[in-house]
């Protein structure tokens, strides 16, 4: 990975995981930008898992819910993270302290940040040459993920266990030539991991697999 | 007549340890400040009797026993005063006095109440101890195998053979043993000045910055020691007030302590005191000089952070507090709250469960990414509307059909599995825990782990 001092703010990208490529403009998250997932979950992790993945370090703001292992599994390396898990009132000078340092600021807002605000961090994503992830709302933002629809496979009415989830993530995002786009990915797969899922006709290619008994245990 | 003292006696030295204390700053307790905190009202009654308190940990401290004594009458007299005096302040404590810091400390370990070891008689008192108490593992497990069992065995050993047969840690472990000072103390203190000092102005209001400089002022000091040759055995904090009030406390060292744990026991001292019209000066002083040995300090963990990286993340410590910013450490565990340990930066942080152990029983993968640090209430009721149970051979009294989260909206639950019993740690009544697990997923597409335990339901973790 280039150092972050090698760029100029606004130039580079940041990596992201094979499956997201497609759905965010240059297949990657662009230095300087501000990128949004609907609200906190897998979506956000996936995020900057590839980053991560190529050496970049995250900080996670305002998560104190944050799955770590969930986290591993998605591709995020636990060494290179940092948990501020409650900012506190002056959130927004934590935030601007942790683009400073950083390549990734995971951010979900404790409070809707007025107009302003937005601005000032949008400034220092862009000074710094980070990208600033948001789990929620963020008008001025880039690109925005979203995830319209679900089918989670392995389970029934009392049988089976969770085994992997199908999303369709679609992508909006702002400038020109920016069309919706949207893409069904195994949101997880059954490891944990994101990877894309071809049609409908690929759910019968993943059979659930009922492994009900590993959950149950004593000791 | 009192009987001439063999050269390298250690100065009389009266030990009180808090057990409840001790007890608190237990695996919860991950940094100590809350015995900290716990502590100090103890340490203001102790200073009643002798202003030279040395917090040696939080719920052990010594003070030098000869001055205090003479005052008191006698130094039994001394420990039954303490002892009173903490019981009437509500705190149970225990207080040994002997010939040096290691015997008292084991004299107050030993006693329920007050140990006065008589001055002399410390070897006699050390000799029917077993290795163990030296608190060092290598040794003890090598010296009861050629035979030593006990420290009055250890003594009778030459000390340059011990030296040369078990290296520096067998010297100092012969010198503990006999009752001597464990390393000798350098007589007159060095001519520069080692202490490093800040001043606010104006006058720092608020803990935190003053932590902040702590750590810088730590780094100073170290440098100055490291210069010439020397570690200090404790380090001395003097914190002054706008209002003339000084507060000044002994911290255990012994060389091994690194910036951010100066700092962080700076924060301890602060957290137990109102500091009227703010702080003017922060001066940490080191104590008792020692010729170096060439410990290294490890200062940021095992983490190998990028300068800027660092920067970034002590800077928003300085925000917030050292311990609001951590790195996350995956544990072992079969609960998803249990598998992640969150050590404060800077810090070194090892799990007590290790990942990387079966661990059966634990949820398997896909792994949850929403994990409730506290598990939220919940409740889950069948189609007929009254809540689901579990029977003690895990059969289900209806099929869940609604999930209403937190006294949130009511969600139709379209698919779930379970139970699964987990019964985990029953020989531990803090820890035990008998739950059966749930997979539930609601109409909305979120899939939740529930759990029913003692009766309730509470959701631990959220997959989506």
């Amino acid at each position: 990975m280039r150092h972050r001092d090698d760029v100029l703010a606004g130039e580079g990208l940041l990596p992201v995981l094979p499956a997201l490529r497609g759905l965010l403009p240059g297949g990657g998250l662009h230095r300087g930008s501000v990128v949004t997932s609907e609200d906190w979950g897998l979506l956000s992790l996936a995020l900057v898992a590839g980053a991560v993945a190529d050496g970049a370090w995250c900080a996670v703001v305002g998560v104190p819910v944050i799955g770590v292992r969930a986290a591993a599994e998605a591709g995020v390396d636990p060494d290179r993270v940092l948990l501020v898990a409650e900012p506190g009132p002056r959130w927004p000078q934590v935030v601007a302290s942790l683009l400073d340092g950083f390549d990734i600021v995971l951010l979900r807002p404790p409070d809707q940040p007025s107009a302003p605000l937005r601005r000032k961090l949008e400034a220092a994503a862009r000074r710094y040459g980070s990208v600033l992830v948001v789990a929620g709302d963020w008008p001025g933002a880039q690109s925005r993920l979203l995830v319209t629809d679900v089918e989670w496979t392995g389970i029934g009415a009392g049988h089976g266990r969770l085994h992997a989830r199908r999303a369709q993530v679609s992508a909006s995002g702002r400038g020109a030539g920016e069309r919706p786009r949207s893409a069904w990915l195994w949101l997880p797969g059954p490891d944990g991991t994101v990877t894309m899922a071809a049609d409908r006709a690929d759910v019968d290619a993943h059979p659930a697999r009922f492994e009900a008994g590993r959950l149950a245990s004593s000791g | 007549m009192t009987r001439r003292k063999p050269a390298g006696t250690p100065p009389r030295v009266l030990v009180l340890r808090c057990p409840d204390l001790l007890a608190e700053a237990g695996p919860q307790d991950q940094d100590g400040s809350a015995a900290a905190r716990a502590f100090e009202p103890v340490v203001a009654i102790v200073e009643g009797f002798c202003p030279h308190v040395e917090v040696l940990r939080p719920g052990v401290c010594a003070i030098p026993a000869r001055g205090p004594a003479r005052y008191f009458g006698g130094e039994a007299k001394l420990a039954a005063g303490l002892d009173a005096a903490l019981r009437q302040g509500g705190f149970s404590c225990q207080v040994g006095v002997a010939d040096g810091l290691f015997a008292a400390g084991l004299a107050a370990r030993t006693g329920t109440g007050a140990l006065v070891v008589p001055p002399g008689q410390t070897p006699e008192f050390l000799a029917k101890f077993g290795v163990g108490v030296l608190g060092m593992p290598e040794l003890c497990e090598l010296l009861p195998r050629l035979g030593i069992e006990t420290l009055g065995q250890l003594a009778g050993l030459p000390p340059a053979e011990a030296a040369s047969r078990f290296g520096p840690a067998g010297k100092l472990a012969c010198r503990l043993a006999r009752g001597l000072d464990p390393r000798p103390l350098i007589p007159r203190p060095p001519a520069a000045d080692l202490s490093a000092a800040m001043e606010f102005d104006p006058p720092a209001e608020q803990s935190e910055p003053v932590v902040f400089t702590a750590k810088t002022l730590a780094d100073q000091m170290h440098d100055r020691l490291a210069a010439a040759g020397l570690t200090c055995v404790r380090v001395r904090v003097d914190v002054r007030c706008a209002d003339g009030t000084e507060v000044s406390r002994l911290w255990r060292h012994d060389g091994l302590l690194s910036a951010l744990a100066v700092a962080e026991r700076v924060r301890w001292q602060l957290d137990g005191k109102t500091s009227p019209g703010g702080i003017i000066l922060l001066r940490l002083i080191p104590d008792q000089l020692a010729r170096a040995t060439g410990r290294q300090l490890a200062l940021w963990g095992d983490a190998v952070a990028s300068d800027r990286v660092a920067r970034a993340a002590i800077r928003v410590q300085a925000m917030l507090g050292h311990e609001r910013v951590t790195r996350p450490v995956l544990a072992g565990g079969r609960r998803p709250a249990e598998q992640v340990l969150l050590v404060p930066f800077g810090d070194a942080g090892v799990p007590q469960r290790p990942a990387d152990r079966p661990w059966p029983g634990q949820i398997p993968a896909p792994a949850p990414a929403t994990v409730y640090p506290a598990p939220r209430h919940a409740s889950v009721t069948d189609s007929s509307g009254a809540a689901v149970s579990v029977s003690g051979r895990a059969g289900l009294s209806g099929a869940p059909a609604l999930l209403a989260v937190d006294g949130g909206p009511i969600c139709p639950v379209t698919a779930w599995a379970g139970p699964w019993p987990v019964t985990q740690r029953w020989w531990d009544p803090q820890q035990a825990c008998r739950q059966a697990r749930f997979q539930l997923i609601t109409g909305d597409g979120a899939a939740w782990l529930a759990v029913l335990q003692d009766g309730r339901w509470l959701i631990e973790a959220r997959y989506d």
